[in-house]
């Protein structure tokens, strides 16, 4: 492998993820220098310099290898979340090392959980450069680098190819340079219409915007201490429970239906059974309300257990209400729905809905097969049938993820969280959700928790942004040979 | 400059410039924390004088009483003005300084408190005594004595006990802001330890380049060119080659083919 060639790629990314730090400090400049603009002029400099020296050393190579690929969405991944410290630490604040690798790493890979007790006292500065990486993550670091950066050349497919979730690739019928281009049109399309509806429904420009980017990336940092719930407007939530539902479709498929393709979402089996999952769940959830009588109305009940199960299948994460106040079974399944989450070649993490499909109808093919056991039965998914190497991948996928879960669930029990605050908290991290339930519930924050558990949940965020195995390649020495 | 060289004095370049940037940013940050720590030596100094002057100015007040309300003797009205005048300026000299206001909320109280005291005692209170009485030694006028204790003596305790809360409240605001420039040390140092985080990573990068397009080829030429020589193995060298070094391993062949051409 050729480690000054990833090493190259990966000053790329840097140099884009500084110029974000510039236009965060631009942002800074315009609302009057504040405290914020020294701190991310600096970490600029020093990003944009330590991106830009591999560059000066290695020349423009027009192929990569898959391993490098690999290696160099993974570093990409890593070197992002380290550098995305840089303003939080040279700012000061809140941030210690383990808070500042925690808000970084939470902000990339879009889990929106943040250690802060009071956002507000943030700088606009600060508070834009804390969403512009929800949002670089959203769409991915790599691919976000892909379409900005000329000079990749024809690496472009193999580190799309390696930044793309294999279940996101089905949906793609087109050649790579066309997919990353999809991928942005329909991510910048849905963050600026997303910040025009909310500016209308009465936030301010900033708000908006920052609250717009946030919800297309599935992150849910926002400017409020409250988040969503300080502005109280049944118009801003109907808003953001449009924009996070979209942002949970297959981005390909929305611009399929966008551009009057036949492939849209209307066709789409994933998506139905996702709109069918957030329309069942929030329903049987407002019931639940109702008869606690938390709410005064169904009405509100809806809206509330609407907003609230949205915005944890879509693993965005903004809160109108304090989940931890609702009933059982409310809470049952606002959990599960943070483990399942939403579609594949989305903005979101988690399980992904088309994983759920798969082992549903495996699970329904196996007890068929135990009927018939000759029967040769085959497994589709949007018509297409499913190779068995394809679909064992998938369960795989699915056991790993709940190990993880048990894991970090008994991580977090040892440094002396209780059950639900670790169970929920390893969920949500995993899933990159954000909020949990116990001490990490919609209301509360991360701040609490003793730092080693910070420092773990950091990597289960990342292993959950990179789809587990990702991340564990690259722990295994003899890969590298 | 051309390839190699350019490259290597870019490296270094940045490395220097990441040097002298770390270097004046620190110096920036120590002198910034200075100034703060300068700021608060200096500040806590100021409220001690003030204090002192203000329990001065109390005593004063309260001695030229004793001799004005006790013993009768009138000239130390005057006096007892011009203390009450020091102790209103330092007063206000102490609110218009003070960082943390709300403790000199209770002197500012006493202190009106003693001046309509005061003021009230030398408009009536002195009128209803004998105006040309002598002040004798031992002599006691009774009126002014219990005047002095019922009314006086509570005020003065309580103005004095004010003026000393605020002496210690300001020794006691040390520990926050102590902490508070404990944080401020973290900043001015963290920008530091960055930049030096970042040219570690720029050295082993630098070195990591060095080896691999400079220091590994080299080596590799003259293991070949060594081989050639002494076996007659043909020379090849593999690698990622650039610059000069790619010229000098085409020269190294050009002369060895010129060396078989000689030779044949």
């Amino acid at each position: 492998m050729r480690v000054d060639v990833v090493m190259r790629y990966v000053g790329m990314v840097m140099l884009f993820i500084a110029g974000f730090m510039l236009l965060s400090a631009g942002i800074s400049w315009l609302g009057g220098m504040d405290s914020s603009f020294y701190a991310l002029l600096l970490a600029a400099l020093l990003t944009a310099l330590l991106g830009a020296f591999p560059l000066i050393f290695v020349e423009k190579k027009e192929q990569l290898t898959n391993k490098e690929g690999f290696c160099v969405v993974v570093a990409s991944w890593l070197v992002a979340c380290v550098v995305g410290t840089f303003p939080y630490l040279i700012w000061g604040g809140e941030f210690s090392l383990v808070n500042a690798l925690f808000e970084s790493v939470s902000g990339f890979t879009t889990t929106g959980a943040t250690v802060l007790t009071d956002i507000e006292v943030l700088p606009r500065g600060m508070q834009f450069w804390r969403i512009s990486t929800t949002w670089i993550g959203g769409m991915g670091v790599v691919m976000f680098a892909l379409v900005i950066l000329p000079s990749i050349g024809r690496s472009k497919m193999t580190l799309s190819n390696m930044e793309l979730s294999t279940l996101a690739k089905d949906n793609y019928r087109y050649r790579t340079q066309i997919i990353v281009r999809i991928l942005l049109v329909v991510y910048v399309g849905l963050t600026v219409l997303s910040s025009l509806l909310l500016k209308l429904a009465g936030m301010d420009w900033f708000d908006a915007v920052c609250h717009g980017m946030s919800a297309c990336a599935t992150s849910g940092f926002s400017t409020r201490n409250a988040s969503i719930a300080y502005y109280n407007s049944p118009s801003i939530d109907a808003i953001l429970v449009l924009v996070m539902t979209l942002a949970g479709i297959h981005f390909g498929l929305i611009y399929a239906t966008v551009t009057g393709k036949r492939n849209n979402i209307f066709r789409s089996e994933v998506t139905r059974w996702y709109v069918g999952l957030l329309l069942a769940g929030a329903a049987v959830i407002a019931v639940t309300l109702y008869a606690a009588g938390l709410y005064p109305t169904f009405g509100t009940s809806l809206r509330y257990a609407l907003f609230q199960f949205v915005s944890l299948v879509s693993t965005t994460g903004f809160a109108t209400a304090d989940t931890n106040l609702w009933p059982p079974l409310a809470v049952v399944l606002l959990i599960a729905g943070s483990i399942v989450c939403a579609s594949a070649g989305s903005t979101s993490g988690g399980i992904k809905i088309n994983r759920l499909v798969l082992a549903v109808k495996m699970m329904r093919a196996r007890l068929r097969q135990q009927q018939h056991p000759n029967a040769v039965l085959r497994i589709r998914l949007d018509g297409v049938v499913q190779e068995t190497e394809f679909l064992h991948t998938v369960m795989t996928f699915i056991v790993a993820y709940f190990m993880l879960i048990a894991a970090g669930t008994v991580f977090a029990a040892l440094c002396g969280t209780d059950l639900t605050t670790a169970f929920t908290g390893s969920v949500a991290m995993l899933g990159n959700v954000g909020p949990g339930f116990g001490q990490v519930g919609s209301m509360n924050t991360y701040a609490e928790l003793p730092a080693a558990l910070k420092l773990f949940d950091s990597f289960l965020m990342l292993f959950g942004r990179l789809e587990i195995f990702g991340l564990i390649q690259l722990f295994f020495i003899k890969w590298w040979r | 400059m051309t390839g190699m060289r350019r490259r290597v004095t870019i490296g270094f370049l940045s490395i220097v410039c990441l040097l002298f940037f770390s270097g004046m940013v620190s110096l920036v940050e120590l002198s910034r924390l200075s100034r703060d720590t300068d700021g608060i030596l200096r500040t806590n100094q100021r409220n001690i004088e003030l204090a002192k002057t203000m329990l001065d100015a109390a005593h004063g007040h309260n001695v030229a009483l004793i001799r004005l309300a006790v013993f009768g003797e009138r000239q130390y009205d005057s006096l007892c003005m011009a203390s009450l005048e020091r102790l209103e300026s330092s007063l206000q000299a102490a609110q218009h300084e003070a960082l943390e206001k709300s403790f000199l909320d209770s002197l500012a109280f006493a202190a009106t408190e003693l001046r309509l005291l005061t003021d009230n005692y030398l408009a009536f209170g002195v009128s209803e005594r004998p105006a040309s009485k002598p002040a004798a030694a031992g002599y006691a006028d009774p009126v002014g004595a219990r005047w002095y204790n019922d009314q006086y003596e509570a005020v003065y305790e309580r103005l004095t006990a004010a003026i000393k809360s605020y002496m210690t409240s300001t020794q006691s605001s040390l520990a926050p802001r102590t902490e508070q420039m404990k944080k401020n040390a973290y900043r001015a140092v963290t920008p530091v330890l960055i930049s030096l985080s970042v040219m570690i990573a720029i050295v082993l990068m630098l070195f990591y380049f060095m080896s691999i397009y400079c220091v590994n080829p080299i080596v590799q030429m003259n293991k070949g060119l060594g081989d050639w020589l002494t076996f007659r193995v043909p020379f090849a060298v593999k690698g990622d080659l650039k610059d000069e070094v790619l010229e000098l391993r085409e020269k190294i062949d050009a002369l060895i083919a010129l060396l078989k051409q000689n030779k044949a």
